[in-house]
């Protein structure tokens, strides 16, 4: 086995294991205080991606895209709270699932329409084009700057959660949500904030991913797959979990790309599906 | 006449007129949906578990049965069997794994073991024809009946629809259909009366599995490929959403929303190769307008011409 590409995989697999963990944090937060499962979290991925993309195309700059980008998918997603999923909150989840996967639909078609079916390319910006020497390999410093940009992005949410008043409603949210808006606190603002955070990271998480694997419409739905992989490894509203399953999802795809390409999808499901055997409530499960 | 005679003589009459009206593959294709979607909706409407994982066990045994039937030529009846068996026995692997939680994780935990399905048949190319699917599919003669023209193979598909429909009327009528309901009310007072929840659960989901198995083999057939799409997950997304347009909670509800959601799918696919698109906005409308289904929405209308009807006539008796 050669050591360099040994290597290489392995910060290939920490970097897409932080993607994995940012959307697994978003689709979290959203799924746990909304108590909605979120099939439009992959769509929403894409749009993050191609939203960077337009931007770039405007103005030139990839880090202003990189910040509105996801502003803009995390406005959609106020929009799509007021608009679809509030008058869906007692409806039962089959009704929120077939409305959320009724977005992905619309908004990977509008991506089709709006753009186009075949896949593009988005190439880092000239500061991190290139690789460094990292002694025992040469690795692209994009993808560098995507685990540590990524890593400073979950750290972020962690402290959002535990050390912030709103951070501390939102976790409040997910164990009680009726004694939290019993305490005086506005739950449909709240449910809002949710799920628009959910969607900013799941937009940063797409805007990252471009320069790394290009654009394409279907992107999203591998994504949405993994972040529910995540999800259920790591139990909902758990950070912590989050991050260790993405990072474990992450390594496993890109560990066993080296032996068996073929598989490297398919293992990430049966890596949750041999964890669920063993413990059914996920890795951090409580119940 | 009792409502269920009805029902029945409906549906016989829907099954002799469709093809009068409707091409011969698209009515053959409306009631293998049917069933799938009658095997969906024992999980689905009777049991309270919503299954977002229904094309693993469609897709799993319409290749196996497939491959046996190219390459080995097996005869249909067999097919059939094995993709009985590989539905329920997939469904019981997924199932096994699914059960024990409930909720928001169940729903993600059966689309996860989809894509499991799904990228193994994307990436398994020899096998089967990765992205561009598995072609050349006979459809045999069975019992010595050639069933190769468009309409004979029509006749066989609605006589097995029929048989499912039966065989699900006895199992929600059944003593199981019963605890399986009992379970959906409330699976706490279900396990306080002795039952074991998760086991019956699994039991739905094997007889779910089966349905759709069978479904899957015929889909094969009517097509003579079985493409990439008939494992992934916009097939479960489909399943459901014809299920819950039909209505979930009734027997007849799947049938029902087959035939609108195939009819029209069809019919718009033709006409605009964006046409998912529109196909979200309708999942959109349906959800945020019409919840229950045709089922409902009918009802509904019936209610709306008699309350319309009635206050007319009062006023026009009423003294000024």
């Amino acid at each position: 086995m050669n050591v360099s590409l040994l290597f290489s995989q392995i910060l290939n697999g920490l970097a897409t294991g932080m993607l994995y963990a940012l959307m697994g944090i978003g689709l979290s937060i959203i799924t746990g205080v909304l108590n909605i499962p979120n099939f439009a979290h992959g769509a929403l991925f894409a749009l993050g991606a191609y939203f960077l993309y337009t931007v770039i195309q405007l103005v030139g700059n990839f880090w202003l895209a990189l910040v509105l980008a996801p502003l803009g998918v995390g406005l959609l997603g106020v929009l799509i709270e007021y608009g679809g999923i509030r008058p869906l909150y007692k409806a039962g989840h089959d009704y929120q699932l077939l409305l959320t996967f009724g977005l992905s639909l619309i908004v990977t078609e509008g991506i089709i329409i709006v753009w186009s079916p075949v896949g593009m390319s988005q190439l880092p910006p000239p500061l991190l084009r290139g690789g460094v020497n990292l002694g025992i390999t040469f690795y692209p410093k994009y993808r560098l700057f995507v685990m540590v940009a990524a890593a400073l992005l979950v750290l972020g949410a962690w402290l959002f959660l535990e050390k912030t008043r709103y951070g501390a409603i939102m976790r409040a949210g997910i164990e009680d949500k009726e004694m939290v808006s019993l305490l005086g606190i506005d739950i449909h603002r709240l449910f809002t904030a949710a799920f628009a955070i959910g969607c900013v990271l799941a937009g940063i998480a797409g805007a990252l991913t471009a320069p790394i694997r290009g654009l394409n419409p279907w992107m999203g739905v591998d994504m949405l797959g993994i972040a529910f992989v995540v999800v259920a490894l790591a139990g909902l509203g758990n950070l912590l979990g989050s991050i260790v399953a993405g990072l474990l999802v992450g390594l496993a795809q890109s560990l066993v790309a080296l032996f068996w390409p073929e598989a490297s999808v398919a293992v990430i499901f049966a890596v949750m599906a041999a964890v669920l055997l063993v413990r059914p409530q996920g890795l951090f499960g409580i119940r | 006449m009792s409502g269920s005679t009805k029902a029945w003589l409906a549906i016989l009459a829907a099954v002799v007129l469709l093809p009068v009206f409707v091409r011969h593959a698209i009515a053959t294709e409306i009631w293998i949906f049917a069933i799938f979607g009658l095997g969906l909706n024992l999980l689905m409407g009777y049991t309270g578990l919503l299954s977002f994982g229904q094309a693993t066990f469609f897709g799993s045994a319409a290749y196996v049965a497939g491959y046996l039937l190219k390459y080995y030529g097996v005869n249909v009846l067999l097919a059939l069997g094995v993709g009985i068996a590989v539905g329920a026995v997939s469904a019981a692997v997924v199932g096994y794994l699914c059960v024990q939680r409930s909720g928001l994780y169940f729903i993600m935990l059966t689309f996860a073991l989809n894509q499991m399905f799904y990228f193994t048949a994307y990436q398994w190319t020899t096998v089967t024809g990765g992205e561009d699917g598995m072609p050349g599919i006979p459809r045999p003669s069975v019992l010595g009946l050639d069933i190769h023209p468009p309409l004979a193979y029509y006749a066989a598909v609605a006589l097995l629809f029929l048989l499912s429909l039966w065989v699900m009327k006895r199992i929600v009528e059944s003593p199981l259909g019963k605890i399986l309901q009992a379970i959906r009310e409330n699976e706490l007072r279900a396990e306080a009366l002795g039952y074991n929840a998760p086991r019956m659960k699994l039991a739905a989901f094997v007889v779910g599995g089966a349905f759709s198995g069978l479904a899957g083999v015929l889909y094969a057939m009517l097509f003579g490929i079985v493409p990439l799409e008939s494992i992934g997950f916009v097939f479960s997304g489909n399943v459901v959403f014809a299920t819950l347009i039909g209505g979930s909670g009734s027997l007849y509800g799947p049938v029902i929303g087959s035939f609108v959601f195939i009819w029209l799918s069809e019919s718009v696919s033709s006409m605009w190769a964006r046409w998912p698109l529109l196909l979200g906005v309708a999942f959109v409308v349906v959800v945020l307008f019409f919840r229950g289904g045709v089922v409902e929405a009918w009802a509904r209308f019936w209610a709306w011409r008699a309350a319309h009807r009635a206050p007319a006539a009062a006023r026009a008796d009423a003294p000024r």
